[in-house]
């Protein structure tokens, strides 16, 4: 009688505490609401970055952080200013600053040892890397994937799941395992037939990475690519959709349709081989971009047709933030997808899988010194439990509503931003204005406001919280938008 | 008073085994194979020699969950600079700022923390001579493929002029990753070389076909790499014919390739390939004709860096003049990144060279951590001493056993040490059998058997191995 009693207060407090604030449980010094104590960037901050631009480009800095001040969905500067975070190290903070359980996992003495003993996890993996994969990184697998092979960041994901997509074809136009002395010797020529000539096909607009696979499937804007060498791989178009979607129905079914339909010509018209496609479930970098579940639905019918792998990139959308663990998982495929990829919020990356054919059917050939990272890997293994207990994913998907439907209303009163987008997608959520130059300032006032705000695409502004982001968060994020919005006329 | 010498070993690690202790009759053990198993079904484990137990592990001991302990000298293949479980690094791994750094990893570029400019300087204390400035990565294949984007983005921009706009055409031309957006130029690499393997350092990586079979490759050329005769002080007229006769073919390359070769990335000692050597005179050789063919020199010390050779930065034995103009490193330092100095090297722009993470501080405060302890035990200079002492007494035992210890290479290299076994089969048994004597010790190219023991390997360590490799070799 009294346990059940217990159980129910337990499970009562429990539910009382996440409807209270899974914030203020986890950061109860979180503020209010932004601190500015100087103009942005202060003078310290504009200090540290001159002294940091002698060894390192700095010209990207906005502001030099202290990490040790910043707390919850707050980040502080150097000067003493606190901003309300909605970038959150572009989209890569999961649980908040200075969250405690992480800061648990980054003082135990299994992240010690981790950190002073780094493996050649391959060769020589430690006796509890298989825990902490099956506790963290596994548990968290995407519906229909088994297996993963760890890498070190989004553009290292995607570049081995290239890798397995390519050793997959390979093989099964081989055969078998032997390779023919014309393989062995053309390959150190890098040349046909040891070297490939199959490609990987990316879409309009996506970004997966800059190294120089990943970079050759990135669409995103010339300055992520020029200069650079790049494979002669295609690309398809990504539908862009018109906004409000409840008013453009049928446009938009056309736009897909479109977007399918030469989608499946380059395949039939590439002249070699395709072995996989990558998408992102929404195009983050490049601007937001959505598009419909039957839209993706059909690109999986379309690759198993052509027996083409479909590895989808949750390197940004990935861990929650969408209001589904996974954002794919709002597609219901038929078929799961071959690989997906992530990183980011996860601080670990490489990417899930299922086919036991996409490991290598001999060792060494998907293989590095590290092959990943056991830190991140007990980060990671942390993020997840914590997003479990508290059920962020919920959280983020709530929020998100609350948020949109703010952010709806706002968007009426002021005509400088509208397609705004991510109704369904938790906090994921963006809308444009109507210049890049806008958009920037937008971006700059909203600092000066307290706001750490980013953009994306050529006109776009993202929201990308952490998973601790509530509606108190929430409402502060809309009043600065609007005194934003306001100063710019 | 003469007072004997503590070694650095015996100042980190009053607990380190005094010898190899093997408890299984076969390595891998039970519980490894066991352990291996289970990890297989969710992650490629066909790689695995066992599995290890870094609680346990000590210095210059490795052990695994079968109760063995091993002496190391593969050391993570290269990549465990001061020993297992190293105070220093403990400390440095529970330390306010790790442990902040681990917690809120920051966007480096957009973000970085107000210690991070701290934090970068006490690497830059160590930075390779004429290099001041550094962009860091995460990996080796990283670091050298955030190089050469370098290299094409200097490249362009020297044509171009630093600060002149894209065209239009560029613009268009480069989301079509066609040229002139997309040039194409291509990196150098020689013969038998491994510098990673993502697509563009797959394809400058030249040391066997599994590293790079059934991969899209970037058509880039190829130079030889010299083949020394050893030992060395025999065959001086014949290793400099080689020097010269690899020089002409590069220089041949740059004359003829049918696209521009921005840059040249080669190893101090190629060291996946088969612990290959240059010369001083080949090295300065290959800075000249890249000086003269406006291509850039890149040196890739992912493996050889960090006092592994005895200097800080193994190249920095060659006196290049002028220095190299990208020194890439990663492995011992756990941390990985180029170094530089020419100011133009940083893109003209912010966000050409620029990623998320852009680095990780929690690597390069241990990195920080490293070098600091090389500097203040001088372990360069102690390595040094050991690898003589090592050479030497490999050198005795390649007479016992002339067939089996060939091309015994690394002299004045520390412990930077390799040699041939008879055979690709000879050498897989050799590495085999070295763990049944208790030492994990690692293999290179076909051939090859390479030391890569820890900064902290001392004179005692190596009699153990020595003792190891005697007994191996003779139970043949």
């Amino acid at each position: 009688m009294t346990k059940l009693w217990n159980a129910q207060l337990c499970t009562a407090l429990g539910r009382g505490l996440r409807l209270q604030s899974t914030a203020a449980a986890y950061f109860p010094s979180e503020p209010a609401s932004p601190v500015l104590k100087t103009t942005i960037p202060g003078p310290k901050s504009s200090e540290r970055l001159a002294e940091l631009g002698k060894v390192f480009d700095n010209r990207a800095a906005y502001f030099a952080a202290n990490y040790y001040n910043s707390i919850g969905n707050y980040i502080a500067d150097v000067d003493g200013n606190q901003y309300l975070d909605v970038y959150a190290q572009i989209a890569s903070i999961a649980l908040g600053y200075n969250n405690p359980e992480i800061l648990k996992t980054a003082k135990s003495d299994q992240m010690a040892n981790a950190l002073a003993n780094r493996p050649a996890l391959a060769c020589f993996p430690s006796s509890d890397y298989q825990q902490i994969l099956e506790d963290g990184i596994l548990a968290a697998a995407p519906k229909g994937m088994s297996k993963v092979w760890t890498a070190l960041s989004g553009s290292d994901a995607n570049e081995t799941a290239f890798k397995a997509a390519f050793i997959y074809h390979a093989a099964k136009k081989r055969g078998n395992n032997t390779f023919s002395p014309k393989e062995l010797e053309s390959v150190m020529q890098n040349l046909v037939p040891g070297a490939s000539d199959a490609a990987i096909l990316s879409f309009e607009k996506g970004f997966h990475g800059r190294l120089f696979g990943s970079l050759s499937t990135t669409r995103s804007k010339p300055i992520h690519k020029l200069d650079i060498p790049a494979f002669n791989w295609p690309k398809a178009p990504f539908p862009s959709l018109k906004y409000p979607l409840d008013q453009f129905v049928t446009e938009n079914k056309k736009e897909e349709e479109r977007c399918l339909a030469e989608f499946e010509k380059v395949i039939q018209q590439w002249s070699t081989q395709i072995a996989a496609i990558i998408i992102e479930p929404i195009q983050s970098e490049g601007g937001d971009n959505h598009a419909s579940p039957s839209f993706f639905q059909s690109l999986r019918d379309l690759t198993l047709k052509y027996d083409i792998l479909m590895i989808v990139d949750e390197v940004q959308t990935g861990v929650g933030a969408s209001g589904k663990f996974w954002a794919h998982e709002h597609w219901n495929l038929t078929t799961p997808p071959d690989m997906v990829t992530f990183s980011k919020k996860f601080q670990a990356a490489g990417f899930y899988f299922a086919l036991p054919e996409l490991q290598p059917s001999l060792p060494f050939r998907q293989f590095n010194t590290w092959c990943g990272d056991p830190s991140k890997a007990l980060i990671a293994r942390t993020v997840y439990q914590e997003i479990s207990k508290y059920n962020l994913v919920e959280n983020a998907a709530t929020t998100g509503a609350y948020l949109y439907g703010k952010l709806e209303s706002l968007s009426g009163e002021y005509s400088s931003i509208f397609n705004l987008r991510g109704q369904s997608t938790g906090t994921f959520i963006a809308w444009d204005m109507s210049s890049s130059a806008k958009r920037d300032m937008f971006l700059i006032e909203s600092r000066k406001l307290g706001l750490n705000i980013g953009g994306c695409g050529d006109v776009s502004v993202r929201l990308r919280p952490t998973l601790v982001f509530e509606e108190k968060h929430a409402d502060v994020l809309v009043d600065i938008a609007e005194e934003a919005l306001k100063r710019l006329g | 008073m003469s007072v004997p010498e503590v070694t650095p070993a015996e100042v980190y690690y009053p607990n380190e085994p005094a010898a190899p202790s093997v408890q299984t009759a076969e390595i891998p053990g039970p519980k490894t194979k066991k352990a291996l198993e289970e990890l297989a079904e969710v992650f490629d484990a066909r790689c695995a020699y066992f599995v290890a137990d870094y609680d346990k592990s000590v210095g210059n001991y490795i052990a695994d969950v079968d109760g063995n302990v091993f002496l190391d000298v593969y050391a993570q293949i290269a990549s465990i600079a001061l020993g297992y479980n190293n105070p220093a690094l403990i400390e440095a791994a529970k330390s306010d700022r790790m442990i902040s750094a681990l917690v809120q990893r920051p966007a480096l570029g957009n973000f970085p923390s107000a210690e991070f400019a701290d934090i970068l300087k006490d690497i830059l204390k160590v930075a390779p001579k004429g290099q001041t400035k550094l962009w860091s990565g995460l990996s080796g294949a990283d670091a050298n493929e955030l190089a050469f984007k370098a290299v094409f983005m200097n490249y362009q921009a020297k044509k171009r002029g630093y600060n002149t706009s894209f065209t239009t055409e560029e613009e268009t031309s480069v989301m079509e990753n066609a040229i002139p957006g997309s040039p194409e130029l291509a990196i150098m690499s020689f013969e038998r070389a491994f510098h990673g393997r993502l697509f563009a350092t797959a394809s400058v990586t030249r040391s066997k076909p599994i590293h790079k079979l059934d991969m899209p490759s970037f058509h880039w050329p190829k130079a030889e790499f010299p083949s020394y005769k050893y030992p060395l002080e025999d065959n001086e007229a014949a290793n400099k014919a080689e020097d010269e006769r690899c020089l002409k073919i590069v220089e041949e390359l740059y004359k003829t390739w049918h696209c521009p070769i921005a840059g040249l990335i080669v190893e101090p000692i190629q060291s996946e390939g088969g612990d290959n050597h240059g010369s001083t005179a080949f090295f300065q050789g290959l800075r000249d004709i890249t000086l003269k063919y406006n291509s850039l020199l890149i040196m890739d010390e992912v493996q050889t860096g960090v006092a592994a050779t005895g200097e800080m930065w193994a190249h920095e034995r060659f006196n290049l003049s002028p220095p190299a103009d990208l020194v890439t490193f990663s492995k011992k330092f756990q941390s990985a990144g180029y170094f530089y100095h020419d100011p133009e090297l940083t893109p003209n722009l912010p966000y050409r060279q620029f990623n998320t993470w852009c680095g990780d501080p929690t690597k390069m405060i241990i990195a920080g951590a490293i070098a600091k302890e090389v500097v203040e035990k001088d372990l360069a200079k102690k390595i040094s001493v050991v690898g003589d002492y090592l050479y030497a007494a490999l050198a005795e035992l390649s007479k016992k056993y002339p067939t089996e210890i060939l091309n015994l290479r690394g002299k004045d290299r520390a412990c930077f040490i390799a040699w041939d076994s008879p055979s690709p089969a000879a050498r897989n048994a050799f590495l085999v059998n070295m763990k049944k004597n208790g030492v994990n010790i690692g293999g290179c190219a076909e051939t090859g058997i390479r030391l890569r023991p820890t900064l902290t390997f001392g004179k005692k360590h190596a009699d153990i191995l020595i003792q190891a490799i005697d007994k191996t070799l003779g139970e043949n």
